[in-house]
């Protein structure tokens, strides 16, 4: 018997921002964020509350994968960060931060949600000619012939995730290694396109930071046992290798719903196992000198192997299969049916290795442009942490690799940033009012509230209470210890701005980041030495930068532009 | 699902503090003398005696985050290391309420986390000063001295030992009658007082010592000259790889160190028995295991590959530990091969199985009908169906040990070694037919035996053919047990081995069942130690005086940094370009000296423990005394050589002076110690950049149900 039960109507709440809880979370939401944001950032212990494990972490995509949050609006713009971040890897928190900053600024002010979109939009447009133009102030062109810049690319994305627990001295190192990785993984020989390699992070858990290396080649881990059974085994020149996808364990693969009948005395296994080792002959009349199996291989099919000195490697896992097949030039083999021998590959060499209490199997291809970063911390959490920054900046170098710019980091692009915006509103308004049809007034709101919340961001960077400086010649970021007298000669007091392209020695007069000051024109123009004479920037990755503005500030329109939430609560 | 989300640091640190509260619970463990505790299960009233860090850890619940985080640290330390963990434990509590006195004083946590950081570094590359090279210790294996002949020192405590009695040298003479009558076969002993290590003796004798370390000029020279010939091996050391004592080194950071009266002498450790004194760290009869179990490996490692050889390792994946409980202490002993219980049913074949090499197979996983390999999936849906009516004689289990026992007639096998279990039917019908089955042997074991045998380890005993199957092995009964202590044992020890296995196994015994963990714990940390030792070929000066290096390099350090400002530091901080680069300068002396805090408290709960000393606050007082002395000295690490070289001086004056360096020094080893310091500190450092718990998934009902305050949610 069924029951029917009535529906229940849906719920609909208008103005979903204007209702407490919303902003309450909201807040606590930013406070998240903003706390975690920059290498002073502070860390945010993940975990269940159950004995799971405990996840320590200040990064955008640990914390967004592991927060589960409930209202929809949290839920936009949550949805919208872990869009970024899937895409570009870095500038997560950045864009949170900047979105929660401009969702408050707006609120505050209480225009139209239509003039506040379109104004938005133009600042945001504004803001990216300027970053994509030739005068942009705060980018720097990548030059590949040196490794400088890169290197401090690379050492700007390990500094500011203070969780990994690193030394300088491990910072370097690593350093070096992401970049010596991703070095490996660009081929030698290209026409047209380029098409990068792979690199594959190996866990070593509990050793030392300094004992990380970077390998060219696959590592594949396997027992001990197995190690020591390869060692008497080594033919010199290449070899022929046989790659499947399908388990060759022996077990019946999914005989489907329903039972199946077998009369007494007939034993699957043995019939199975009987295919496999008719596969084995076959394998081994082929010549295969090399068999590797993403799942398990049958004992007995692997004792046939090796009987005849072909090496087995099983359990090499899903996530080595594409670079195996890449490397090898194997077509992964599904079925235990005959195998087409237009399947093999070749490998040019492999050897074994003993890192730390794991043994693996290295093969080496002929071609090589996959390659293993063996990844050492002494924490699971903190290599856990390693792991993504590793991956993020390896993200971060590709992304330079196709567009070979970077952004001055340690807040000063955002500073520059609001001051280019605030001395273009200022000074040349009319083409914006004329084309926007706003008045004056709404627009020097809107400029406020958007170059502000650029301007909060960069603060955020400050966690111990220290103050934010500018300086009215390049509009850089300075900060300086909080409660200085108020007349001081400032250029003793500061050292170097936020990305170190600047000295306080260089003549120049500053200002509280949030007092009233009049707009300025920052200096546009980078001059080219300056960008090769400094080696210890902080820098940004360009292009997850660009994206991150551009989704922050769409992100933010969107959430400003709701004006009904409609639940279904069936 | 609810996420929940709790700032837990506004006022105070609470993380830091949970640190601090459960490192107390480890601060007896702390030292070569360690009480044990007992835990109580309130609600099964089951108790467990526990001596070490590891086990404690174990036993506690230890649910919260940062409760989770420490053990996951001290896991992953005795994971790597298997030593270290004690150390960890105490100084992840000392750092952390070092770090909590920085908070108080306002200091900004990034700069807490710079200079305690640094702060470690800079002691770790100064203690690279007191490392003492390790080399050819085998070389001279074949003295007729062994670890036993050491027994006399009282290698029991560190240098920072305590000696209560050290009230005059007629007191030692008197000692001495008592000590000489001993069996000694050590060859510098000659009747003549012998001195404990101690690196730092009780204050009433400091002034003393002071004088004494002016020894005529011509001691001292006969003291240089032995260095001399002994040519510097220290290579990392810049304070040692020099033979004109003299010179004055200009260190890094511009001041300079004058080598004056303190003689530094270039340590090393060439001996075994020495090396194996100084890490026993007071356990010697785990330590004198540990050395016959090196000794066996040696000459297994000499007679199978003859003199031309590659350099020894002393390799601990090779030695077996089997306990047996209720068999007095003096049973303890290594043997070669692989000691295992046995139950008492099978003491008629084991007899038959005497004196006549056996075939052997070895089983990866279980031995039972129903196991398969790893991966190999069921199926749940296959039914089989009789088409005939004629039944089948015998069960399934049945048909298969048939085939089985078929399989290992055939091949003429009379012993299994399996890794997993072993079928209870399968054995009797083995033991009936002559044969002998036995389940959960360790891997390591099996590895060892595939190797001395030449058997190959299988899945499935289908896969026996010739080329799998093992020669030479030899059954016996592992020793007569008198028949009193026979009743205690349930099962009896037996004996396997093959020509040249390397493999050795210790055999643990304790009356007291309680004990039989500890006892293995503290074999396997001292087995460690020495393996580490010999892998790394050096050690640390031990018994604290790392830890005091440390504390007095932090000093000096905090000192300079009142003096000389911002210069010293540069470079201190991730972030050049913060204001707290600057504003370093101005913080850097409190942080340095909470973190010497933290080893200042290490070493008086170190002596404290060891010695007799009624509180901590006279052991640490006696610390303040030779810090000051050190700090004074301009070069603590030439002090503390120094103070290590006056332990010698007693022998010296006896005339004896050929033979230096034979005073058992106390060692430690290098890597896990650093690393213990290390992980620690980050752990430490962890927990205090963390400013918020979020809890994910929690349920409305549970949150209803136990609102803790300060909970913000999401």
């Amino acid at each position: 018997m069924s029951r029917l039960e009535a529906k229940k109507p849906s719920l609909c709440k208008s103005e979903p921002l204007t209702s407490e809880r919303v902003r309450a979370t909201l807040s606590v939401l930013k406070g998240i964020v903003t706390s975690c944001y920059g290498p002073s950032g502070r860390l945010k212990q993940l975990h269940n509350g159950l004995g799971g494990c405990v996840c320590t972490t200040s990064q955008s995509s640990a914390l967004l994968a592991n927060l589960s949050v409930t209202h929809p609006i949290l839920k936009i713009l949550t949805t919208a960060m872990q869009n970024h971040v899937s895409c570009f890897s870095d500038c997560g928190l950045f864009t949170a931060i900047l979105c929660c900053n401009l969702i408050e600024n707006v609120q505050r002010i209480g225009l139209t949600p239509t003039t506040v979109m379109k104004l938005n939009k133009h600042l945001l447009r504004l803001c990216i000619s300027y970053l994509k133009s030739e005068v942009c102030g705060c980018r720097i062109p990548v030059d590949f012939s040196s490794t400088q810049i890169l290197l401090c690319l690379v050492r700007s994305i390990l500094t500011s995730k203070p969780a990994c627990m690193l030394t300088r001295k491990e910072i370097d190192h690593v350093s070096a290694l992401i970049l010596r990785t991703f070095l490996l993984t660009i081929p030698e020989n290209t026409e047209d396109h380029v098409i990068l390699g792979k690199s594959i992070i190996v866990p070593l858990k509990g050793q030392r930071v300094i004992d990380s290396t970077v390998l060219p080649g696959i590592l594949i881990e396997m027992s001990e046992i197995q190690f020591v059974k390869l060692l008497p085994v080594k033919k010199p020149g290449s070899l022929k290798v046989a790659l499947f996808c399908a388990s060759l364990s022996g077990d019946l693969s999914d005989t489907g719903e329903g039972t199946v009948v077998v009369s007494y005395g007939v034993s699957l296994e043995n019939a199975v196992l009987d295919q496999l080792l008719n596969l084995g002959r076959q394998l081994v009349s082929d010549h295969v000198d090399l068999v590797m199996c993403q799942k398990v291989i049958h004992p007995s099919l692997k004792q046939f192997l090796s009987m005849h000195h072909v090496i087995a490697i099983d359990r090499v896992g899903v996530a080595l299969m594409e670079p195996l097949s890449k490397v090898t030039g194997t077509r992964p083999i599904g079925s235990l049916g005959s195998v087409s021998p237009s399947t093999y590959g070749s490998v040019k060499d492999w050897c074994t290795a003993k890192f730390g209490f794991k043994h693996f199997f290295h093969l080496i291809p002929n071609e090589a442009t996959v390659c293993s970063l063996l990844l050492c911390n002494r924490s699971d959490t903190a290599w856990d942490e390693l792991k993504v920054t590793c991956q993020t900046a390896l993200h971060v170098l590709q992304l330079t690799l196709k567009e070979p710019s970077v952004l001055l980091g340690g807040g000063c692009t955002e500073t520059h940033l609001a001051a280019y915006i605030r001395h273009k509103t200022c000074n040349e308004p009319e083409s914006i009012l004329k084309d926007e049809g706003c008045t004056q007034t709404e627009l020097q709101l809107i400029t406020e509230a958007f170059c502000s919340a650029l301007e909060s961001l960069a603060g955020s960077l400050e966690h111990d209470g220290g103050e934010i400086l500018t300086d009215l010649k390049y509009g850089h970021f300075w900060s300086v210890q909080a409660d200085s007298p108020s007349i001081v000669n400032w250029s003793n007091l500061l050292s170097r701005c936020g990305c170190g392209l600047r000295n306080s020695q260089e003549e120049l007069s500053w200002s509280f980041l949030r007092s009233t000051c009049h707009p300025f024109a920052p200096q546009t123009c980078l001059p080219h030495e300056a960008a090769g004479s400094a080696n210890n920037l902080t820098l940004d990755c360009f292009t997850a930068k660009l994206n991150g503005l551009q989704v922050a500030v769409e992100t933010a329109n969107l959430i400003l532009d709701l004006s009904y939430v409609i639940e279904d609560k069936n | 699902m609810v996420m929940a989300c709790r700032v837990i640091n506004k006022r105070r640190h609470m993380g830091l503090q949970q640190l601090s509260s459960f490192a107390e619970t480890g601060r007896t463990f702390l030292g070569p003398v360690k009480s044990s505790k007992f835990i109580i299960d309130e609600e099964c009233h089951e108790s467990v005696l526990i001596s070490s860090t590891v086990r404690l850890l174990e036993s506690l619940d230890l649910t919260s985050a940062v409760g989770q985080l420490l053990s996951e640290a001290v896991r992953a330390q005795n994971n790597t290391y298997r030593t270290g963990t004690s150390t960890l434990l105490f100084l992840v509590g000392a750092w952390s309420s070092a770090a909590e006195e920085c908070l108080h004083m306002g200091v900004p946590v990034s700069l807490i986390v710079s200079v305690m950081s640094e702060g470690l570094n800079s002691c770790i590359e100064e203690v690279v000063s007191l490392e003492v090279p390790v080399h050819h210790v085998f070389d001279h294996i074949d003295n007729t001295k062994t670890f036993s002949g050491l027994e006399t020192f009282s290698v029991s405590l560190g240098p920072f030992l305590q000696i209560p009695s050290d009230t005059g040298l007629m007191q030692k003479e008197h000692d001495l009658k008592d000590v000489a009558p001993q069996p000694l076969t050590i060859h510098n002993l000659s009747g003549r007082p012998v001195k404990s290590p101690q690196l730092f003796r009780p204050q009433a004798k400091v002034e003393a010592d002071t004088n004494t370390s002016q020894t005529p000029q011509t001691l001292k020279n006969s003291l240089l000259a032995d260095t001399c010939c002994r040519k510097s091996v220290l290579i990392h050391s810049r304070h040692l790889n020099r033979t004109d004592n003299s010179q004055q080194i200009s260190k890094p950071d511009g001041f300079l160190e004058q080598h004056g009266a303190a003689t530094p002498q270039a340590y090393r450790c060439n001996d075994l028995v020495e090396l194996e004194v100084g890490l026993s760290h007071g356990d010697d009869s785990s330590m004198k295991l540990v050395e016959a179990a090196a000794q066996l490996q040696y000459q297994n490692a000499r007679t199978q590959q003859g003199s031309c050889a590659m350099p020894f390792m002393f390799d601990i994946s090779r030695i077996f530990t089997c306990c047996l409980p209720g068999l007095p202490e003096s049973f303890s002993c290594v043997c070669p091969g692989y000691i295992t219980v046995v139950s008492t049913s099978s003491t008629t074949l084991i007899k038959e199985l005497q004196n006549q090499p056996i075939r052997v197979v070895l089983i990866e996983g279980d031995l039972t009908e129903n196991y398969r390999h790893l991966g190999f999936n069921k199926s749940a849906n296959i039914k089989t169906v009789l088409e005939s009516m004629k039944l089948p004689q015998d069960s399934s289990e049945e048909l298969w040990i048939n085939r089985v026992l078929e399989i290992l007639i055939k091949f003429n096998v009379n012993l299994i070694l399996a890794q997993g279990n072993v079928s209870e039917h399968l054995i009797e019908k083995c033991t009936h037919s002559k044969r002998l089955v036995i389940g959960s042997v360790n891997g390591n074991v099996m590895q060892a035996f595939a190797e001395a045998s030449g058997a190959v380890q299988l899945a499935y005993i289908t896969q026996v053919d010739e080329n799998c199957v093992g020669n030479g092995v030899c059954v016996t009964f592992w020793r007569s047990i008198p028949l009193d202590v026979v009743d205690t044992v349930d099962g009896m020890a037996i004996m396997l081995k093959t020509e040249g296995i390397n493999l050795v196994t210790v055999v643990l015994t304790s009356p007291v069942t309680a004990h039989m963990q500890s006892k293995e714990d503290r074999f396997w940390t001292c087995a460690s130690r020495l393996c580490y030792a010999l892998k790394e070929q050096k050690v640390f000066l031990g018994g604290g005086a790392v830890e005091f290096l440390c504390l007095s390099h932090l000093q000096i350090l905090a000192e300079q940094s009142l003096s000389k400002g911002n210069q010293a530091c540069s470079g201190w901080l991730h972030n050049t370009s913060s204001w707290l680069a600057s504003s370093l300068a101005l913080y850097r002396p409190t942080v340095l000296q909470c973190l010497a805090n933290g080893w200042h408290k290490y070493l008086s709960t170190l002596i404290y423990n060891t010695a007799n000393y009624s509180s901590e606050f006279e052991a640490s007082t006696f610390i303040q005394h030779h810090l000051q002395n050190a700090i004074d000295s301009g070069s603590p690490s030439s002090y503390i050589l120094s103070e290590y070289s006056k332990l010698n001086s007693g022998i010296f004056n006896s005339g004896i002076s050929n033979k230096l360096g034979q005073i058992p020094r106390v060692y430690d080893i290098v890597t896990p110690k650093i690393e213990a310091w290390r992980r620690a500190l980050d752990l430490v450092l962890l927990v205090l950049q963390t400013d918020s718990e979020i809890i994910t998934g929690l349920g409305h009902t549970e949150i209803n149900s136990q609102v803790p305050e300060g909970f913000l949610f999401l």
